[in-house]
């Protein structure tokens, strides 16, 4: 029995100089209900929630809360209207303590002064309803994301909140934090509350929502109910297009007498893993599977000098190498496109050309300056070759879209020509279209010789793209398959339950 | 598994530690004093009592600059707002004839409107604290300057009777009060000193305002997207940091009884010393009124050791803060590491 | 595309086009008050140029030559507290060796009782080494760099005043004079060594990829690492670099005054070159820098001061007025103000075109 509504858009458009971010976009909430909102990059998801909370204002078309027009100027009001928003990024102080940062700026007050034994306890009885016994005096930044996560909820929460925006909460969360996350949603839901969820992974959509708006381009493509739209029709209605370029990918096809170019001997960095070994191939593309922690990218980071491997060798095309750092690790041709793409990859006040440049410079070192001109040709070389929509060289690289941010850092390391390419979830919180266009990329290269660690979260790209996969658990590799032969359930099970 | 609050757990909380180590290492010089000089009597509550009469100014400008601190801002102009306090009080009272309390008025006036102007000046036109202040500075010294370039004694009643007030410790002994040997009191800047502390502190711990203030210095954006008054809390902060520094220039006045133009130069990066020997980071979002009530008290236990000593230059008293400082930094460095290491479980 | 079009919208977004601006104006005003101000007169008896602009661009030669090092320490986010210390450490030192006779002999004559070479290459490597330790703080410690160089920013001052057991040394050495107060080519010393330290500090940060570097560490340092940039190493060379420029102002401020003042000597210019950096167009947030914006800043803040001293202003007064002009300069340059010039200068550009 579906609620009543209570949050209806009708007509809204938002412009901002030269595009029209939404476009007469009609978006109800029911009350009890979760509601995925559906997009590709720049498809005005974001821009929509804004619109709700107050951060962004509309241009024309009604806001309804109850039936009752709203116009809200910013996430404080929206607040007091009742309608809450959990940020994408963690959007608290790390050292505050987890209770303060629920009740900061609405702590209750007794004769004058902040009650803090009150804020305390309902603050333990808040994380106990989520199934958290922790201590809540504790700063923030002594716990996980997860808990952070679950303290901003908290805080939406005992705002009285009618409405509650999730934007991306599960990007940084496990699987067991991403099943605790969905308990707490349902709870949510079971007691009135309507719920905005918005994330990348489809199967989390399935698992959770009940209806799911789709946006494109600014436009509503439609709202249905969960049952109504398969994965595959989904898809097709986010991206517009035919998607027959993601699944008419070829793996790559590697000569079983081909060279080994990266062999790890027995490595460990001497806390958390201890002993792993691998070979790759010319030419060959090893996925790591495995959930988040279980090692996969600590693995990448020792191979790449990131962290320093306190034992064990690695060979590079044959060649023994200390790896101590990651410029030892650039001298060795290999590259590492890292996991967290704004802290650790994109330069975001430099422009596109010199984050392109970087990698080859530095391997260069500082003495041995390309010029301005060689820069430029190389950057508008690997803009034109990547499809990087910008309009020239010069544009800051952190004013690109996440896709076209990791376009630049893939550049940054083919511009390198390396040997070995390790490449830690390049296709996270990036759209359909563009994920598909760095997985061509990815099998172009190594179709020239290059050979590819793909790290990712989703099997159904290792699957697609991988030769063999490496599958971890725990902090060490409990198996390897062969990419062409072996079925999203048998990871699963490994992963699951450890060796085949 | 329970994991709730006990006091084992509300003691050890991590959060305490540089107070903690302030303390500490406090207690370790104090006692390595006692220890080298205490046939000279630095063991007497006259020297600890010293150490506050001393250093009151300081103390009472560090209330203010570790809640600026703790906002993740800095004020350079307190030394000089400071020196132009002490300037307006002795030009008012010895040239201009006027009376102290106008000359005061007057200054809480400059002080606090420099300060709003400075928060409104770095919040609003968003231009970096470290640089509107030093303007500050350079504007306070400079008036000051202007106003007159010779230093001037103070010579007013109530300036004499304020700074001349003082209170007795006293004993109990043979079944009457008498006072301590050696002669030991507390001034009206020892009292100010203090109560500006526990002022301070209660904004900070018992306010809302005050837990903006931690809120901002954690991180500004969430700040304000959790819907605090971000800037509203800013300017107020700088505000309340310029009226500590014209009660820290009205406590040095009446100390020195006299206003210099260069006064109390460089005070700003003593002061600022004093609140991260207290445990205040720099970075912002953590610090505690204790905590720079010891740093103001482990700051000035320095030179006094150099006193009783005799025969050190008082440059390696520098010598000795700068070491200070360095031993602090690297424990703060220590102590968030290991926090940060935590998260990871 | 337009093709390259003078480009006034983001002209006005660029900080150095203001500092320029305001350089301008304040001569225009001393020019208006005093036209002989642009007037440049040669003193045949000592083979130097005179006049006002010569005096502003000589006098503010240590602030110039310190700022260089500023510039990259703020491009890499941080800010070195302690070369005005510094620059009395070096002072001491020099005279130290000087002087190493000032008990026996107390009068001052044209001699050096170390070689000359010491007096010169001690103060320079001791400084470049002290910076060194700033460099290793922060880049090895991960100590922010305010925090870093508060240390010796405090305690630098004491090791100058001990090494000097708290006296002040004058010495009437001649080949120091001309560091200070001799010239060549015309000009006073100083400028020519002005020129030199920007001259080779621009060479190596632009004709080298070292300034690249220093902006992506500023902006990113992990990302900067992980690109194979040894952020360390240009994070110590940075300080390093600033150290030695220090020493090298603090050698020709204390040849200006044949002696060294622990107390004094090079009061507050930390505060100054963080001041021309910024006034120049760096941001202090790190990232790109603009040399030639700070020798902009620094020629700003010394022509100021000069301004003043033609109202017949007390010295100490200057301060007041600086921080007046500094002010309006850097209010002009706020964010907001900023983007709202810009936005009006689109505004009639679209309507030209």
């Amino acid at each position: 029995m579906p609620g009543k509504n209570i949050l209806e858009m009708r007509g809204i458009t938002i412009e901002f100089p030269g595009v029209k971010a939404l476009d007469g976009v009609d978006f109800s909430l029911r009350e009890g209900e979760i509601h995925s909102l559906l997009g590709e990059n720049g498809a005005g998801k974001s821009t929509l929630i804004k619109c709700i909370n107050g951060v962004n204002r509309k241009d024309s078309g009604t806001i309804l809360l109850d039936g009752h027009e709203i116009n809200p100027s910013g996430p404080n009001e929206a607040m007091t209207l009742g309608i809450s928003t959990v940020f994408q990024e963690v959007n608290l102080c790390p050292n505050l303590s987890v209770a303060e940062n629920i009740f900061v700026g609405r702590q209750p007050m007794k004769r004058g002064q902040i009650d803090w034994s009150e804020i305390n306890r309902r603050a333990e009885e808040l994380m106990s309803r989520f199934h958290l016994d922790i201590d809540v005096t504790r700063p923030l930044s002594y716990y996980s994301t997860a808990v952070q996560q679950m303290t901003a909820i908290a805080r939406a929460v005992d705002v009285q909140a009618k409405i509650l925006i999730l934007d991306e909460p599960t990007s940084s969360l496990d699987e067991n934090e991403v099943q605790l996350l969905f308990s707490v949603m349902r709870q949510l839901r079971d007691s009135g509350m309507g719920i905005i969820f918005i994330t990348h992974f489809l199967d989390q959509i399935y698992a959770v929502s009940d209806r799911m708006t789709i946006l494109r381009n600014g436009h509503l493509v439609g709202t249905y109910n969960i049952d109504e739209l398969g994965k595959f029709e989904l898809v097709t209605k986010m991206v517009g297009k035919d998607m027959d370029v993601i699944f008419s990918l070829k793996r790559a096809n590697v000569p079983p007498d081909a060279p080994v170019m990266l062999k790890a001997e027995h490595i460990g960095d001497g806390s958390r893993i201890d002993d792993m070994s691998l070979t790759l191939r010319k030419g060959e593309l090893v996925g790591f599977a495995g959930l988040l922690g279980s090692g996969r990218t600590e693995t990448a980071e020792m191979l790449f000098g990131a962290t320093r491997a306190v034992h064990g060798e690695i060979f590079v095309d044959g060649e023994k190498v200390s790896i101590r750092t990651p410029f030892d690790a650039i001298q060795a041709e290999e590259a590492f496109c890292p996991e967290d793409r704004k802290r650790d990859g994109i330069i975001g006040d430099l422009s596109i050309r010199e984050n392109i440049m970087l990698a080859v410079q530095s391997r260069k070192g500082f003495m041995h300056p390309m010029t301005k001109q060689e820069q430029t040709e190389l950057a508008d070389k690997y803009i034109a070759l990547l499809g990087i929509a910008t309009p020239d060289c010069e544009k800051k690289a952190g004013e690109l879209s996440g896709g076209n941010q990791q376009k630049v850092i893939l550049a940054r390391w083919m511009a390198a020509s390396p040997k070995v390419l390790i490449l830690d979830e390049p296709t996270r919180g990036i759209d359909i279209g563009a994920k598909a266009e760095i997985q061509r990329l990815m099998l172009e290269m190594c179709g020239e010789g290059v050979s590819v660690i793909f790290i990712s979260s989703e099997l159904d790209e290792i699957i697609r793209c991988s030769n063999r996969i490496v599958i971890m658990r725990d902090r060490a590799k409990v198996a390897e398959v062969d990419g062409a032969s072996c079925t999203q359930q048998d990871i699963l099970r490994i992963i699951a339950e450890g060796a085949a | 598994m329970k994991n709730r609050q006990t006091l084992l757990t509300r003691i050890t909380n991590p959060k305490y530690i540089m107070v903690y180590a302030t303390i500490g290492i406090f207690l370790v010089i104090y006692a390595a004093g006692g220890f080298l000089y205490g046939d000279k009597g630095f063991l007497t509550v006259r020297t600890f009592v010293n150490l506050f009469i001393d250093n009151a100014y300081f103390g009472i400008s560090a209330v203010g600059m570790t809640m600026v601190l703790i906002t993740g801002g800095i004020d350079l102009s307190v030394g000089a707002v400071a020196s132009l306090t002490g300037m307006f009080i002795a030009y008012g009272t010895t040239v201009l004839h006027l009376h102290p309390l106008t000359c005061i008025a007057a200054a809480l006036v400059m002080g606090v409107g420099l300060g709003l102007l400075m928060g409104w000046v770095i919040h609003y036109l968003n231009v970096p604290a470290f640089i509107t202040t030093l303007t500050g500075m350079f504007l306070a010294r400079g008036v000051c300057s202007l106003i007159s370039r010779e230093s001037i004694d103070i010579h007013h009643p109530m300036i004499d009777a304020l700074a001349g007030w003082k209170i007795y410790l006293m004993k109990f002994a043979d079944g009457k009060w008498v006072r301590i040997r050696p002669i030991a009191f507390v001034n009206f800047n020892v009292l100010l000193f203090l109560v500006m502390i526990i002022i301070g502190a209660f904004i900070l711990q018992r306010t809302r305002f005050g837990r903006n203030i931690y809120a901002i210095g954690g991180n500004e954006q969430s700040a304000s997207l959790m819907g605090l008054p971000v800037g509203r809390t800013k300017v107020l902060v700088y505000g309340f940091n310029g009226l500590c520094s014209v009660l820290a220039g009205i406590s040095y006045a009446l100390y020195v009884k006299s206003g210099w133009n260069l006064s109390l130069q460089g005070g700003e990066l003593e002061v600022i010393t004093c609140a991260v020997i207290g445990g205040t980071l720099l970075t912002g979002g953590v610090g505690y009124m204790i905590g720079t009530l010891f740093g103001v008290l482990l700051k000035s236990v320095i030179p006094a050791l150099i006193t009783f000593n005799g025969n050190l230059l008082s440059w390696w008293g520098k010598i000795a803060t700068g070491l200070l400082l360095l031993l602090f930094i690297c424990i703060q460095r220590f102590v968030v590491t290991s926090t940060g290491r935590r998260k990871g479980q | 595309m337009a093709g390259k079009r003078f480009d006034i919208a983001g002209l006005m977004q660029s900080k150095v086009t203001w500092a320029v601006i305001a350089e301008a104006l304040i001569l225009l005003v001393c020019f208006m008050i005093r036209p002989d101000f642009f007037s440049i007169s040669y003193q045949p008896s000592t083979g130097m140029l005179y006049g006002s602009l010569i005096d502003i661009v000589n006098r503010s030669a240590e602030i110039t030559i310190i700022s260089m090092g500023m510039t990259l320490v703020i491009a890499l986010g941080g800010t070195d507290l302690s070369v005005g210390a510094l620059v009395a450490v070096a002072g001491a030192i020099a005279l130290k060796f000087l002087r190493w006779d000032v008990l026996t002999y107390t009068t001052p004559g044209d001699y050096t009782v170390y070689p000359y070479i010491l007096v010169i290459a001690v103060p320079l490597v001791v400084c470049a080494l002290m910076g060194l330790f700033n460099g290793f703080l922060v880049a090895k410690g991960g100590i922010q760099p305010i925090i870093a160089t508060l240390i010796l920013m405090v305690c630098g001052r004491g090791v100058a005043q001990i090494l000097t057991d708290g006296k002040q040394f004058t010495t009437g050495y001649s080949p120091f004079r001309v560091i200070g107060q001799g010239s060549f080519l015309c000009l006073p010393m100083p400028i020519i060594i002005t020129v030199i330290v920007v001259v080779a500090v621009a060479l190596f940060t632009r004709r080298t990829a070292f300034g690249a570097f220093v902006e992506s560490v500023g902006v990113n340092p992990s990302a900067s690492r992980l690109s194979g940039i040894k952020a360390g190493s240009v994070i110590l060379l940075v300080f390093m670099i600033t150290g030695l420029l220090s020493g090298i102002a603090g050698l020709i401020y204390s040849s200006r005054i044949m002696s060294n003042d622990s107390n004094n000597a090079g009061l507050n210019f930390e505060m100054d070159a963080i001041l021309a950096v910024v006034i120049g167009g760096t941001n202090m947030a790190g990232g790109k820098f603009s040399l030639a914006g700070t020798v902009v800043g620094s020629l700003i803040i010394r022509t100021i001061v000069t301004f003043v001293y033609y109202f017949g202003i007390v010295a100490e007064a200057t301060m007041a007025f600086k921080a007046l002009i500094i002010a309006v300069v850097i209010v002009l340059q706020s964010e907001p103000v900023r983007k709202y010039f810009a936005r009006r200068a689109a505004m009639k550009g679209g309507v030209r075109a």
